[in-house]
């Protein structure tokens, strides 16, 4: 299967390195002060990448179904700190709702691809959940971080007008529908826009790595279709369960928004 | 008894997360509003006139108290449906995108109102032209000036024929020709069975039965309006109440003392039946 990747030298690896000289260089010119972040980030990204890789021999090595759902918990329990953590609007309790939403939209769908259109053997194969798993997870936790921004920021927007719906007997689902809408359009847009880029602007990076990797470029593109069509149903899937289940936190128990001035 | 009724009303407002704004609060506020009638609340700005609307609206947290509408206490329904008879306009008009038939149809959209009939085009320009509103049902809404807007905005909550109504300054962006037409309809939409609050700052039109003054978290209450005596009180021709039962202060005990346990729980959603010597206000606005 891969008998054609061309291994990387350790050598060669750590010469590669040298290409962050470019930031470096960049930043100390123009008195960036962004040294020391490029350096972690380049540390970062070497030590947790080379890590995924050792733990995906292990896991190929050793896999039992129970360990490969542990590995996507967790890719699951990271992806909601990071989607938590972008989130510029204050809203208490994100957590709960962002891992929810997450875990249902993205694994099940990567379960769907995974098992009803690729169907490994044995079923909780790892070389194949893990990474589309993956994919999915990557691009939910983004499309959710922004999609709550763009909710709470149109709720606050349209608060006098949301005032005169609940004073008129409004429900407060009712009354954050429009905000809810635009998030959701918002939200599919940058994954339409990928779609519609993809095989002329760019080869994405998972038909890249595959053919990098030897496989048919033909056998790479129909993976690639299936795993951006994939993206598309979760992100759509993760941005409507998070509008549906944080908007109510603007609102009071008794149904009425709760603007700047009273929260 | 008043058709609406608040009872020991507290409320506290901006006090607990911004030090700088001097909290502003309520204590233990009583009044009444009769049926067939219309009230002003006055005080100077910051008295707390809006927040007491709001309170009555069940749009802000409360300490203590009740609100009662015909003797019903307010949670005996749901809070949508105590919002849709206790109608509160708020001072900032503010329209959805659409046309001007788009934004007063915006009460029969909501699920409140889905089992009552739409008005139609005929009965919604018969409110245009009331509150001497000179422009088509198709009109853009966005292309309306303030005042226009306004007008939109208290027309809509008009056509829903709340019980109660809660106008804040819904008159501050009028010219006097269209204050004194809006006034007129409010009148008209009180009728005999309806009740209003309205804040204002204009000089009094005469058509206010009575005038609460809020200032320093006291309400006080004085018949008529405020520095001019109401030639016509246009609600005198209908059969009314002995006496208002009316606001006073801080004092929970000088409200009226029927107790709330009496009234019907369970008849909660559907209006009250009404005195059958008073005719339907529904054929005034056509």
């Amino acid at each position: 299967m891969e008998g054609g990747v061309i291994d990387i030298g350790t050598v060669e690896l750590f010469a590669a390195s040298g290409l962050m000289l470019v930031a470096g260089i960049v930043s100390w010119r123009l008195s960036l002060g962004q040294e020391r972040d490029i350096a972690i980030a380049t540390v970062r990204a070497f030590v947790q990448l080379l890590a995924m890789g050792f733990l995906l021999v292990y896991l190929f090595r050793y896999q039992s179904w129970w360990l490969v759902l542990a590995v996507l918990l967790a890719m699951a329990l990271c992806a909601t700190q990071i989607a938590v953590s972008r989130v510029k609007q204050k809203v208490g309790g994100l957590h709960l709702p962002i891992f929810a939403s997450l875990l249902s939209s993205s694994m099940v769908i990567a379960f769907v691809v995974v098992e009803g259109v690729i169907q490994p053997d044995p079923w909780y194969s790892a070389r194949q959940l893990v990474p589309i798993a993956g994919m999915a997870l990557g691009n939910t936790m983004s499309a959710t971080a922004v999609a709550i921004d763009r909710l709470f920021a149109d709720l606050d927007s349209r608060a006098d007008e949301m005032f005169a719906l609940i004073a008129l007997g409004a429900t407060p689902r009712e009354a954050a529908f429009p905000s809810i809408k635009a998030a959701v359009g918002a939200g599919i847009l940058p994954t339409l826009a990928t779609m519609g880029a993809a095989g002329i602007v760019q080869i994405p990076g998972m038909m890249s790595g595959q053919i990098l990797a030897g496989a048919d470029p033909v056998v790479a593109a129909k993976y690639q279709i299936v795993v951006l069509l994939m993206m598309s149903a979760a992100t759509t899937l993760a941005i409507v369960l998070i509008c549906f289940l944080t908007f109510r936190r603007r609102f009071s128990k008794e149904g009425y928004y709760l603007d700047a001035g009273i929260r | 008894m008043g058709l609406f009724e608040a009872r020991g009303l507290s409320v506290a407002y901006g006090a607990a997360d911004d030090p700088g704004a001097a909290p502003m609060r309520l204590d233990a506020v009583s009044f009444s509003l009769e049926r067939g009638r219309i009230y002003d609340l006055t005080g100077p700005s910051g008295a707390g006139k809006s927040m007491l609307i709001r309170a009555c609206a069940q749009m802000m947290a409360v300490e203590g108290g009740c609100l009662l509408l015909d003797g019903v206490a307010s949670g005996a329904m749901a809070v949508q449906e105590w919002r849709r008879r206790v109608c509160l306009v708020p001072q900032h008009a503010s329209l959805v995108a659409g046309t001007v038939r788009d934004n007063l149809l915006l009460p029969w959209t909501l699920k409140v109102n889905r089992s009552r009939p739409l008005p139609t085009d005929g009965e919604l320009r018969a409110l245009l032209d009331a509150a001497l509103l000179d422009v088509s049902l198709d009109r853009d809404g966005a292309k309306l000036s303030g005042g226009q807007a306004a007008r939109v905005a208290l027309l809509r909550v008009f056509a829903t024929k709340p019980e109660v109504l809660l106008l804040d300054e819904v008159d501050a962006a009028l010219d006097d020709a269209s204050a004194q037409a809006v006034g007129a309809l409010t009148a008209e939409v009180v009728g005999q069975e309806a009740t209003c609050l309205r804040i204002r700052h204009r000089s009094p039109d005469g058509r206010a039965f009575g005038t609460f003054h809020l200032e320093g978290g006291c309400l006080s209450y004085a018949e008529g309006g405020r520095g001019r005596m109401p030639e016509a009180v246009p609600a005198s021709e209908g059969p009314v109440a002995a006496s208002p039962n009316s606001g006073l202060g801080r004092s929970p005990a000088a409200s009226p003392g029927s107790g709330l346990d009496g009234s019907p729980a369970a008849s909660s959603t559907r209006a009250p039946e009404r005195p059958s010597a008073s005719a339907p206000t529904e054929g005034g606005e056509s």
